[in-house]
Formats: structure tokens, C-alpha cells, sequence
């Protein structure tokens, strides 16, 4: 771990940790992808399926990353040298000063630490229940938030170089795959309420959310959360059913009866969200106080409507009535205000990821 | 820190430890069965688990008479607060009859599962009524959801921290 101080910072100073750290955030977003549609397509599930091992090995990386960074640092630290907050962020005592941790690897670190920990949780849950493949089980909300815990740690980590183009590419690289990620997290709504549709609301929502932080972080941030996410859900749409044919053949395992054969997880992102991020572009660039939690409420509306017309297109069923569709629009609206506004904050807090030292830390 | 890194090593011993019980496609080990005639066609239907219970999964079954080739059917269940239609497809890890692999119905109550099977003896229909459903295993939702969204609260939490403690920065520009 780097540790000058940021005036001998180089362009590449705290890169390799980042990408390490990006690589395991990127192998559990495939595992999960692919687990997915593994269980969609062809069913059988054993602790061993190669999507289980991504899942594993992208934690287990993205806390050696975390791991590694903190050791180095409070090592470092020990050693009489100052920290360089552009490497993973602004350094935070842990367990007293035991520990210094830069703030990014801290949070990426913790989630890691919690998939362990829910992992046995969730072998615990089988043990009980069975082997159930359902995303929305406590267990797996607990491993999927786990999970968001270190990719916001991976958007932390980058944000402290925002100041080099690797750290904001990686910054959008991360967010693309938060956002993502949160589609399926939206799935444990899914029976929430009769007449409003709470998934797509918190799809809606979680998404929004992540979109106006990239907005509040740089001016076009947006725009460049929803091209990440568009990327890695064109991926995703070939990747997930074409490695679950593969292995299915490799392990000799027959596909299902009657599939729809509709990519499940990347069918959960919006398709719109670049179309919604330019449209709502303008209205942010204004100075307006009122400005982000307006276009987070009509973010909030267009993305649970053209989400149903998703939905009608990908898997052939028809599009909802108008009159159907009221009440979600209202509910996405409300949360939709809120996630302007917090998200455009949480945008402008994430600049200081390595510039300002928060008070009293 | 000691104890913390004690109880991860404990977490990821007993992860691998209890990892080969399921590292194994499981056969279907059926241990309750009922009959139901759908019109011309014997249909025995096989239960893994058995009584069955809320939430906890279980392989079920449909044994055609004369097996599934040439036979097409729809299953509708009937549940307390729901009812949903679905082809018969054959069980993925026991491919000569049609079932459901590790299912789990979600409430407690009375279940109807109704077949209607179409066949070279025409079309049949059949029902397994007041298929008792007993309540849920484990400890309670609420419980099990709140372990669960402790990560959600510890990010909750660090962004509140974080909002405050930037306030006066995000605020001068």
C-alpha cells in the first residue's frame, strides 16, 4: 500500500488494489447472474455449481483487496508515514487506532466479512428449509446485501482517485454494477402489495438512487451510470443463458421443460435508463434546489412504466391498462423525489472520499 | 479484533466443513405418496418431505400411469391466498415423471393440486384436495429478517455518519 503523501501521488498510485478489488466485485455479479439462470433454466443445485464459485471466490477477493489495503496501511501508519487518501480513501482508525483503514476498503471489507457470515447463516436456513432456489429468502437478502455493502465500499475506493481517469471510470464501472445489482434485490418486494407493483417500485428506486449519486459526483455522472449499466446488461443478456447451456452440457444436466428463455436477471434492468438520464440531464444541470428531486420523481414514474412495457416486450405478455398502472406511477413518484435528493447528496459526499477528512474521524 | 477474526475462521471452517452435504446432485427419495384419477390416467403423486410444511422446500412428483411421453398436462394449485397454473414439466433430476423440484408453498393452510391431463386417451382431470399444509419451520420471519438487514443498517447507519459529518463541506461547494 502506497502511503506519500497526495502531492507525490503518481497516476497509477493505489490502481492495483482497485482493480483487484473491482475484479472480485465483477466475479460475484457473473456468479450471480449465471446462479440465476442456472436455477431458471436447468434447476439442480449443489454447494459446488461453478456459479456458486464465482459467487464465493468474487467475495473472497474482494476481501483479500480489503484485507490487504488495511494491513498495509496501518502498517504503513505504524512505520511514521502519512496515508495517502486518494488509495481507498480517507484512513479511519479501527478498534481505536489498532487499525487504520482507508475508508473505501473499510466499508468493501465489511461486506465481504458479512457474506461470510451470512453464508453460514444461509447453510443454516437449508438445513431448515430446504434447498429452495428463491432469491428473496432472508439468508440471501442478507448475502445480496452483503454483497451491495462491498460494491459501495469498490465505488468509495475509486472515488478517492476521481482525480485520474481510472478512478472515475472505475467509480461508473461500479456504480453500473451496484445498479444492477440492485434489480434483483428489488425481487425480496416482489409480494409487498396487491395493487402496487413493489418491485419495480424499488427497482425504481434503488436504481434512481444510483443514477443521481453518479450525477451528484460529476456533472454528466448520470448519463455515465446508465451507460455502465446498459453495458452490463448487454453482456449479461448473451453471457447468462450461454454459460448455463454450457455447463449444463459440460455436467451432462438437461435444460427444464417449458423455459422461457428470457436472460432472467438482465431482463430486470431497465432498458430506459439511458433514454431517462438524458432526459432528466438538463434539469440537473441547473442550480435549483428543486431541481433533483424533480428529476428523481419523474425518473422514479418512467422507469416503473417503461419497465412494464419491458416486461410486455421481453417475455411476450400484454401491456398493463393506463388505469393499472396509476398507483405504482404515484408510489415511484413519492420515493422517486426522495432518491433525487439523496442521491444527488450522496454524489456530491462522495467527492470527498479522499478530499476532506470528515470531522471528528 | 482477535475474537472477530476467531469467529470469521470459525464461519469459513464450518462453511467448507458443512459444504460436501451438499455437493452432490441429490436423487428424489420420495416417503409419501397419494393417488389421484385425472379422468383415464392413474396419477401418483409423491411428496420428498413429509408432512409438508410452510416455506420448507420439497421434491413433488406426478407419476403418470404409462409414463409422460405422449402426455401433456397443466397443474393449477389451489393455495390459502393464491391460486397459479403451470405445465407439467418433468422433474429436472428425475426426468421419467412430471413434479416440482425443491418447492416450497408459502403459507400454511389447505392446498388443492388439480391435474388436467391430455393423453391418447383424451383429455383427464383429477384433484388432491385438502393437501394440509402445517405452519412454518424455524424461528420466526420477523426474526430471520431482521439478522438478515443488519448489513442494510450498518449502511443506513455509515451514510447518516457520513451525511453529517460532510454536511458543512457539501454545503460550501
Amino acid at each position: 500500500m502506497d502511503t506519500q503523501t497526495p502531492s507525490a501521488a503518481t497516476g497509477t498510485r493505489g490502481l492495483t488494489a482497485a482493480v483487484v478489488l473491482f475484479v472480485g466485485a465483477l466475479l460475484t455479479f457473473t456468479g450471480l447472474t449465471w446462479d440465476v439462470q442456472w436455477h431458471e433454466d436447468v434447476g439442480p443445485d449443489t454447494f459446488f455449481t461453478l456459479p456458486h464459485l464465482f459467487l464465493y471466490a468474487g467475495s473472497a477477493v474482494s476481501g483479500l483487496a480489503s484485507l490487504t489495503a488495511v494491513l498495509m496501511t496501518t502498517a504503513a501508519r505504524r512505520a511514521g508515514q502519512v496515508p495517502d487518501p486518494t488509495v481507498g480513501g480517507v484512513p479511519v482508525g479501527v478498534f481505536g487506532r489498532v487499525f487504520t483503514a482507508p475508508l473505501g476498503y473499510l466499508v468493501s471489507g465489511s461486506g465481504a466479512a458479512a457474506f461470510l457470515l451470512y453464508g453460514l447463516w444461509d447453510q443454516w436456513w437449508h438445513g431448515i428449509y430446504g434447498f429452495d432456489a428463491v432469491i428473496d429468502s432472508p439468508p440471501h437478502v442478507g448475502l445480496l446485501l452483503s454483497v451491495a455493502m462491498t460494491l459501495v465500499g469498490t465505488v468509495i475506493v475509486f472515488a478517492a482517485s476521481r482525480d485520474r481517469l481510472w478512478g472515475r471510470l472505475g467509480v461508473f464501472a461500479a456504480f453500473g454494477l451496484l445498479a444492477g445489482f440492485t434489480t434483483i434485490t428489488a425481487v425480496a418486494f416482489q409480494d409487498l402489495s396487491d395493487t402496487v407493483d413493489s418491485m419495480h417500485v424499488a427497482m425504481a428506486w434503488f436504481v434512481s438512487l444510483i443514477l443521481f449519486s453518479g450525477a451528484g459526483f460529476i456533472r454528466k455522472g448520470g448519463i455515465a451510470v446508465a451507460v455502465a449499466l446498459g453495458v452490463i446488461q448487454a453482456i449479461s443478456w448473451w453471457f447468462s443463458p450461454w454459460a448455463t447451456r454450457r455447463y449444463a452440457d459440460a455436467v451432462d444436466l438437461p435444460v427444464r421443460d417449458y423455459i422461457s428463455g428470457v436472460p432472467t436477471m438482465p431482463a430486470l434492468m431497465p432498458m430506459a435508463l439511458i433514454l431517462i438520464a438524458l432526459l432528466t440531464y438538463p434539469l440537473l444541470a441547473t442550480t435549483a434546489r428543486w431541481a433533483p428531486p424533480v428529476a428523481g420523481g419523474l425518473a422514479g414514474v418512467a422507469l416503473v412504466v417503461l419497465q412494464d412495457f419491458q416486461d410486455a416486450l421481453v417475455y411476450g405478455i400484454p401491456a398493463p391498462a393506463v388505469d393499472d398502472l396509476l398507483p405504482t406511477a404515484l408510489v415511484a413518484a413519492v420515493l422517486g423525489l426522495l432518491a433525487g435528493h439523496l442521491g444527488t447528496r450522496f454524489g456530491r459526499m462522495l467527492r470527498l472520499a479522499a478530499g476532506a477528512r470528515p470531522e471528528g474521524a | 479484533m482477535r475474537k472477530l477474526a476467531t469467529a470469521l475462521a470459525t464461519a469459513a471452517a464450518l462453511l467448507v466443513i458443512a459444504a460436501p452435504t451438499a455437493n452432490a446432485y441429490e436423487p428424489v427419495g420420495i416417503v409419501h405418496t397419494e393417488k389421484v384419477q385425472a379422468g383415464p390416467y392413474p396419477i401418483v403423486v409423491g411428496f420428498s418431505t413429509w408432512p409438508v410444511r410452510a416455506q420448507q422446500s420439497l421434491d413433488f412428483t406426478f407419476a403418470v400411469d404409462g409414463g409422460v411421453q405422449g402426455k401433456s398436462g397443466v397443474l393449477t394449485v389451489t393455495a390459502p391466498d393464491d391460486t397459479w397454473r403451470e405445465p407439467l414439466a418433468r422433474h429436472p433430476r428425475k426426468r421419467d415423471v412430471w413434479g416440482l423440484d425443491v418447492r416450497a408453498m408459502q403459507q400454511p393452510g389447505k392446498y388443492t393440486f388439480q391435474f388436467r391431463v391430455d393423453g391418447p386417451q383424451g383429455v383427464g382431470e383429477g384433484r388432491l384436495a385438502d393437501l394440509a399444509v402445517l405452519e412454518q419451520p424455524g424461528p420466526p420471519m420477523g426474526l430471520s429478517w431482521g439478522i438478515s438487514t443488519v448489513p442494510l443498517l450498518g449502511l443506513v447507519v455509515f451514510l447518516a455518519v457520513a451525511w453529517r459529518r460532510t454536511r458543512k463541506a457539501v454545503l460550501a461547494g
